[in-house]
């Protein structure tokens, strides 16, 4: 049986513009559950919502039946932007997660450490991020994002800037540590291969204002490969409805 | 690598060497096409400034009191002004709604030229506050409103990942705020320092005392002895200088993270 971990009922309004409409659904622990939409459909809001970032103009978001808050949950969120601090080192940006919530120096240590080594970063570690390239950076905030060992692990659209080559081998990446770490994971895209490749569950948002659309259950066996008929089936499903013209 | 930047550094420091001479060429040699007794050549500055320096001016004062006063006035007034307008400027900055409260008294006094208070200033206050506090109203504001301006321009990004963390909001200000104001701080601070330089001069030429290269100048002036006035002149760009090479040092090595833009 699937243990709940969050349940999500809310609308969300910029002033008059409204944005999410009736979102219902829930999170379940160790789930790798993944958004689609549209560009400008509100997955950024959501995403902030589910980090406790914002709060709803109505409705709820709870963990384990108390209302969402970085200061009571441990999350962690990769933002969609470059969100390396310019003035912080390679390590001091890894461990300010672990420094906030009060981890004692020599676990810090081991931690950063390991998920350094983790997204392939070691040698680096002095480093600013003026200093990285672009895929680096992104692998800092994974990196800063997972050294808290989040209850909640939200990533919104963490490989958009990324290159095509580099995307794919970060999404091995992710899959390798999810499955290794098993962590819960709401993971946000636009694009649907990468959905496919990598949910347990996706979750299809219909353009502004956002609706769920579509649920699917994804149960290919890992490690998924982008090639085979079964996973161009699932795909090409997904696709269909994320085209369906709205009524 | 290393070897090339030193190379380059020599080359500039030569360009500017040349600089300079070509400067005192041109002046050279106006001064042997204009030829008044009002236009001195460069010789006779240097010659002035060794009097000022040696055997001090008309009232025996020498160069080294006039330039010591001076600084010793600029220091006491820019450090009131730092010591006021950066912790105001971050607390307004973080809390808008004392900024928006304050505006009416701040915004008009901003717009009041340092020099318009100085009549007021000399009936007022005594000795070396005259000076402080011309200084610190002329060099409060800049610093003031640009820490207040930085504050608001921090990346809402920055904040938002320790927030994220469930940090406090004491760890923000301090590990995020005071980082990234940090440099625009500085900058402004170089500002606040050049108009206190314009504010000692208007201060001092005004103020009647009897030491500072303001009144040095003010003497020869008087006297329509234009190579001491022009010592004069060129002590003040150079300290200027000096001052400001000074913070640029300063910055460079607090800010090895910042990206350097050239243009
Ligand atoms: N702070 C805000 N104030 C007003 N409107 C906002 C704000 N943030 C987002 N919006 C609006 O909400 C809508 C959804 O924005 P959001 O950033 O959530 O989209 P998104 O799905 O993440 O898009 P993308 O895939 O391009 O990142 C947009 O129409 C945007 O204009
Ligand atoms: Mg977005």
């Amino acid at each position: 049986m699937e243990k709940e971990l969050i349940d999500v009922d809310l609308s969300m309004k910029f002033d008059s513009l409204s944005v999410l409409e009736n979102i219902r659904f829930k999170v379940h622990e160790n789930e790798f559950l993944v958004i689609v939409g549209p560009s400008g459909c509100g997955k950024t809001t959501m995403a902030r919502l589910l980090a406790g970032l914002q709060k709803p103009t109505s409705g709820h978001v709870t963990m384990r039946g108390e209302s969402i808050s970085p200061k009571v949950h441990n999350i962690s969120i990769v933002f969609q932007e470059p969100s390396c601090i310019p003035w912080r080192t390679l390590w001091d940006d890894i461990t300010m997660g672990l420094v906030i919530k009060g981890v004692d120096q020599s676990a810090i240590k081991k931690r950063a450490e390991e998920v350094i080594k983790l997204v392939g970063l070691d040698g680096f570690e002095e480093y600013f991020p003026k200093q990285l390239s672009g895929g680096m950076k992104q692998r800092v905030a994974i990196a800063r994002a997972y050294a808290t060992n989040p209850d909640l692990l939200l990533m919104d659209e963490p490989f958009g800037h990324l290159d095509a080559q580099t995307r794919y081998l970060m999404q091995i990446e992710i899959m390798r540590i999810w499955e290794k770490e098993k962590k819960t994971v709401v993971f946000i895209t636009n694009n649907i291969e990468e959905a496919v490749y990598l949910a347990t569950r996706i979750i299809v948002f219909s353009k502004l204002p956002a609706r769920i659309k579509a649920e699917y259950r994804i149960e290919l066996p890992r490690p998924r490969k982008l090639t085979t008929p079964e996973f161009l089936g699932v795909r090409s499903e997904v696709t269909e409805q994320c085209e369906v013209v709205e009524r | 690598m290393e070897e090339k930047i030193n190379r380059e550094k020599y080359k500039t420091l030569g360009y500017n060497v040349l600089t300079l001479f070509l400067f005192l060429a041109i002046w050279t040699l106006a001064y042997w096409l204009i030829k008044s007794p009002f236009f001195p050549s460069p010789l006779m500055v240097f010659n002035a400034f060794l009097e000022l320096l040696i055997h001090g001016d008309i009232e025996d004062v020498k160069l080294g009191m006039h330039i010591q006063q001076s600084l010793w006035r600029i220091f006491g007034g820019f450090a009131a002004a730092c010591i006021l307008g950066i912790p105001l400027g971050l607390l307004m900055g973080l809390y808008g709604r004392v900024y928006d409260s304050t505006k009416v008294l701040i915004e008009p006094i901003r717009f009041i030229p340092p020099v318009a208070w100085i009549p007021l200033v000399i009936v007022l206050l005594v000795g070396y506050f005259r000076f402080v506090f011309i200084i610190w109203l002329g060099a409060f504001f800049p610093i003031f409103i640009g820490t207040l301006l930085s504050v608001r321009g921090v990346n809402p990004l920055h904040i938002e990942v320790p927030k994220s963390f469930g940090a406090s909001r004491f760890y923000i200000i301090r590990n995020i705020v005071l980082p990234s104001v940090l440099p625009e701080v500085l900058t402004s601070m170089r500002v606040g320092l050049g108009i206190a330089w314009e504010c000692i001069m208007a201060a001092e030429m005004i103020g009647g005392e009897r030491v500072g290269i303001g009144i040095m100048i003010l003497k020869y002036a008087q006297l329509i002895r234009m190579d001491a006035i022009i010592v004069g002149i060129i002590v003040i760009g150079i300290i200027g200088f000096g001052l400001n090479e000074i913070f640029i040092f300063v910055e460079k090595r607090i800010f090895r993270w910042k990206e350097v833009v050239s243009i």
